[in-house]
């Protein structure tokens, strides 16, 4: 949080804790999913769904929602994250760490997102608009043909570890981490990363990146260090990428195959469930997450086979009712009103 | 030997590369009219296969009667889109057509496969074959190559000569200069937008003078990635560009392999795909509005 | 503020101590009926596999409860009820489905959904519940690698498939000896060349190409000129169908003559000679399973196994009857295999208890129209099946190897690719 200096009086303080009331929705989500999972064992395989969706949204409106830039290519630090988990367990299985081997994949994983992230972000953010959308492609599927093509990590065989997990944890702590503790960390990198959104939001972050999404040539001639802003929540955004793909990806399945952690589909998914909620909005990615997992979820358990043929319409619907995602018009209907105070 | 297997790859390359260039056409002259970014353009390709595969397979006709019929079909697919879906778009921030078009190319995929079912399909149409010194080929890819040659000057004569052409190129260039010269400017939205889908779907008929296996619902995926390369590579907005860019990208693809597989230790095609997205850095980086690109 | 947090921890702390992830113990007990179940795929890009087996399970679910007159458990006979949803052909809603399976269907054994990757995202969650995870969709050796408790498989493993295929060109034609490799760069595919690989060395091939294409490739030209400059007599190779399609193809298309190929997984398939017409003609392929395979109840009984199933045509027509109309191919056949293996252990252990059913199955060897049934007794590895060797011929699949089950004797070597666009066949 941010540090309340001493000449700061009582009533500045009160404010700056206003300004994180819009977290109490988004939180609420979370800890209730959470709790439902807890309470009705048989709801956990939706939350665990819900939990990536809301997650993926979350972690990528960051950059994606708050700069208007398209990264077609995010899922790269995704997979990257998985790699990263895959590596740290390869590598430290033996070392007697325990659940330690954990930790230091998710750091791992989130090191090696990071670091891919500034070369791009130095690289491919002085490109502009659908430019920068399909370098980013071009990062992400070079990236998978460099792993397969030169045989990095396992090459295209990938690596598989859940072995060494039992090696290391033992069976029953294993079985625990895998399929409920990961779904867990997963919903802990959502509630940071909406964090993160707030703060920005709140901060002169949020106004750099405002400009910037309104008209990038204007904001320079203001004097904003665009770049500068651009690049932090290009990095963010890509470090909880990373995170989420060392938990969702690589500690949840313990396996990782270049051909399917490269998957630009993921992107994609993460742009429909940012629209779908509502581009730069706080509360947008955990709706359009709750709502784009709850539908595939509940058409694919009921109509096996024509879910897609029926959830294409609803998007199309969704899109040309709502052209500001749910939450996006939710905010401009409640303009005025107390509830104002919360939405974000 | 390897100077034999060089040519012959880079003569299949080219091929390839003319139906890739004119496969991304289509993309190229929505995005540079609309600045919408078709990401279910490889759904409409798939389409092209099936129309070049029913054609051929239930009405035992030869494919070259698919491609009018494609173009058609993509004609009246795309106007019926624009209408009641994209045309109401055209205000809303650049990323809702983005979602729409990802949503009609998974309706387009799923009515496939309602219709086709999720079976690979495929047919063999043989017209015989040319054997060159240093490779063979199949005379259905000739065919491709010169109808592609074709359609691009047939689309580069429109934009030139008529008056509708150069109404569409004012629009690329200047949307609010067009509209106070008079040009209709959501016309030209929905022109090129039926356009460029007729062009995408014609494009899936010519693939399969090349390749003419492997057809499913899904196999779209793979050709919208590579058309969004192309389509940079040679500069978005520009349907020229975008036939050179995939000239380039083919000749990349395939031709890289013969110099990659001499390196020991490492799977070449595998570095292919590599090396061409390696080119696309490069070139985005020296010339960042691709090759042709206006700013 | 900080009261309400920490009640809210004490609340989160309460819930997990409470949540108990046991879920088989209340089921000891003989049920009424044998729920399995999971997910499959019917969307994305592997929905045709996906959907064999799918109508494999289905096929042997209605054989089960209308013929066979249901599972034998405590003295009475009861049913089976089959549960399935669509993964979509992805990771996060396979997981899901398999956690929604047993935890709201609460199935007695989970069926895998298709495609290694799959099974082995999967495998954890039945791991957590210890519920029975019937594998008839992964042939990676890898995934029994990994100490999975509840895991069997029904697919030949991986590193096997293009064994027959080398031991019938070596008494087809002892003095070849050149042979080309060209896999697709994919895990399953890897495993299939490094178990050809090994086999081809100890019976003296020269492998004058090993390469791979990777997966999603839509032009295999370069690699193919590549492979025909270094003048093979036999092209092993594959991966998936759409590849094997491919490589059928432009094998053609640049007129590359050889004395045989063998491709894995797509010459099994119908639909391999439907797409390519004559082109197919004289291709080989490792399959699990097909139609004229000689597996019956009086084979089991020379043998002395146990037999369970349709027979071959009977099988064929209840897989006709509830797929609509589609031809059965191993995918479906493997899964039917599965749900037999299930029935038989639940009847050998008189319970639908996870370990006591899992050790039975480990025990358990028997045959039915997909063949003999056989896993190790830990690991979960098959080891009991064996693959056969398909080939087309004048536009049918015939099977050639081993010979005791062939149908037809190989074509060998395969007629050029001119006489084959001129109209020559095998017969």
């Amino acid at each position: 949080m941010i540090s309340v200096g001493k000449s700061v009086n009582s009533q500045q303080s009160i404010v700056n804790i206003k300004k994180y009331f819009p977290l109490l929705p988004v939180y609420g989500i979370y800890l209730l999913l959470f709790l439902i999972g807890i309470i009705y064992p048989e709801m956990w395989s939706v939350v665990t769904l819900l939990a990536f969706y809301c997650a993926l949204g979350q972690a990528f409106n960051i950059f994606l929602g708050m700069t208007g830039y398209v990264d077609f290519g995010y899922v790269a630090f995704l997979g990257l994250g998985a790699y990263g988990m895959a590596l740290g367990i390869d590598v430290s299985h033996q070392t007697g760490l325990n659940i330690g081997i954990i930790f230091i994949g998710i750091i791992l994983g989130l090191l090696m997102a990071t670091l891919l992230s500034l070369v791009v972000g130095a690289v491919a953010l002085r490109l502009r608009g659908a430019y920068f959308a399909i370098a980013t492609i071009g990062v992400n599927e070079g990236f998978r043909y460099l792993i397969e093509g030169a045989k990095l990590w396992g090459g295209s065989e990938g690596l598989i570890y859940f072995r060494q997990l039992n090696e290391a944890m033992g069976r029953e702590k294993t079985n625990v981490i895998v399929t409920f503790w990961a779904d867990v960390f997963v919903l802990v990198i959502a509630a940071i990363s909406a964090f993160i959104t707030l703060y920005y939001m709140r901060s002169k972050i949020g106004y750099a990146l405002t400009a910037l999404r309104e008209d990038e040539d204007a904001a320079k001639v203001m004097g904003i260090n665009v770049t500068k802003y651009k690049i932090l929540a290009f990095i963010t955004s890509a470090s909880m990428a990373g995170m989420l793909g060392a938990t969702s990806w690589g500690l949840k399945y313990t396996h990782v195959f270049p051909a399917d952690v490269f998957e630009i589909h993921y992107t994609v998914e993460g742009i429909v469930i940012i629209l779908l909620g509502g581009a730069g909005t706080l509360l947008g990615p955990a709706a359009g997450g709750l709502l784009y997992g709850l539908s595939k979820y509940w058409l694919g358990a009921m109509f096996p086979g024509i879910q897609l043929l029926i959830f294409a319409p609803i998007i199309l619907i969704i899109i040309v009712a709502f052209p500001e995602g749910i939450v996006g018009t939710m905010k401009k209907k409640i303009k005025g009103t107390v509830l104002e105070r919360y939405i974000a | 030997m390897l100077l034999q297997q060089l040519s012959g790859n880079l003569t299949q390359g080219l091929i390839l590369g003319a139906i890739y260039g004119m496969a991304t056409m289509g993309l190229n002259l929505i995005f540079g009219v609309m600045k919408i970014v078709n990401v279910g353009h490889g759904a409409f390709i798939m389409l092209g296969t099936f129309v070049s595969f029913a054609i051929f397979t239930y009405l035992g006709l030869t494919p070259i009667v698919a491609i009018p019929l494609a173009f058609i079909v993509g004609f009246a697919l795309g106007s019926l889109f624009f209408y009641f879906i994209i045309g109401k778009l055209t205000n809303a921030p650049e990323l809702n057509s983005l979602l729409a078009t990802f949503a009609i190319g998974m309706l387009i995929e799923e009515v496939t496969k309602f219709i086709f079912g999720s079976e690979w399909r495929g047919f063999t149409w043989d017209v015989g074959r040319v054997t060159l010194p240093f490779t063979v080929l199949p005379i259905t890819k000739i065919y491709a190559f010169i109808i592609s040659i074709l359609v691009v000057i047939a689309l580069y004569l429109w934009l030139r000569m008529t008056r509708s052409g150069t109404a569409l190129r004012a629009v690329v260039e200047d949307k609010e200069g067009a509209r106070v010269c008079g040009i209709n400017v959501d016309r030209m939205y929905a022109l090129s937008f039926s356009i460029g889908i007729g062009l995408t779907v014609m494009s899936g008929v010519i693939l399969t003078f090349f390749i003419s296996v492997g057809l499913n619902p899904y196999m779209g995926g793979a050709y919208t990635l590579r058309a969004f390369v192309i389509a940079v590579l040679g500069g978005l907005g520009s349907p020229l560009g975008a036939f050179f860019g995939g000239v380039i990208f083919g000749l990349v693809e395939n031709g890289s392999y013969t110099l990659l597989s001499l390196i020991p230790g490492i799977e070449p095609f595998s570095l292919t795909r590599f090396v061409t997205f390696f080119i696309l850095l490069i070139i985005l980086l020296v010339r960042p509005t691709g090759l042709l690109g206006v700013k | 503020m900080k009261g309400r947090w920490l009640f809210c921890m004490a609340l989160i702390l309460l819930f997990l101590s409470a949540g108990s992830f046991g879920a088989g113990d209340a089921l000891a007990q003989a049920p009424d009926k044998i729920i399995i179940g999971g997910p499959i795929s019917f969307s994305g890009k592997l929905a045709k596999e996906g959907e064999q087996g799918l109508r494999g399970t289905q096929a042997a679910v209605k054989w089960i409860n209308e013929v066979y007159g249901g599972v034998k458990i405590g003295g009475k006979k009861v049913p089976i009820e089959y549960k399935y949803y669509d993964d979509e052909s992805k990771r996060e809603l396979t997981t899901s489905y398999i956690e929604r399976a047993i935890t709201v269907d609460k199935v007695h054994a989970v069926m895998s959904p298709y495609s290694s990757p799959l099974v082995l995202a999967g495998a954890p969650v039945a791991e957590k519940y210890g519920v029975v995870y019937i594998n008839h969709g992964g042939a990676s050796d890898r995934i029994h690698e990994q100490g999975f408790k509840y895991a069997v498989q029904c697919y030949v493993p991986g590193s096997r498939y293009h064994v027959g295929a080398l031991d019938m060109f070596k008494k087809l034609d002892p003095k070849l000896k050149r042979l080309a490799f060209v896999y697709e760069d994919d895990e399953f595919a890897r495993s299939v060349a490094r178990g050809a690989k090994a086999h081809a060395e100890k019976l003296g091939y020269t492998i004058v190409f090993d390469r791979f294409y990777p997966k999603g490739a839509t032009d295999l030209t370069p690699i193919l000129s590549d492979l025909s400059a270094t003048k093979p007599d036999i092209i092993l190779g594959g991966g998936h169908f759409s590849d094997t399609q491919l490589l059928g193809k432009q094998i053609a298309d640049l007129g590359i003559d050889v004395k045989a190929i063998n491709l894995v997984v797509g010459p099994a398939l119908p639909a391999y000679g439907e797409t390519l017409g004559k082109l197919a003609e004289g291709i080989m392929g490792p399959a699990h399973w097909e139609r004229g395979a000689k597996f019956s109840p009086d084979v089991a009984k020379k043998t002395g196994m146990k037999w369970i199933g349709p027979t071959q045509e009977e099988y064929r027509k209840l897989f006709k009857d509830v797929s609509k109309g589609v031809e059965p191919d191993y995918h479906g056949a493997s899964a039917a295999s599965g749900v037999f293996a299930l029935v038989l252990s639940i009847e050998d252990a008189n319970s639908i208890q996870s370990d006591k059913v899992r050790y039975a199955l480990g025990k358990l060897k028997f045959m039915s129209v997909y063949g003999i049934w056989d896993v190790d007794d830990d690991t979960g590895l098959q080891i009991g099946h064996s693959s056969i060797d398909l080939q087309w011929q004048g536009g049918k699949k015939v099977i050639v190897w081993p010979e005791e089950a062939a149908t037809a004797k190989p074509c060998y070597p395969r007629p050029t690719i001119k006489d084959i666009i001129a109209g020559k066949t095998c017969k």
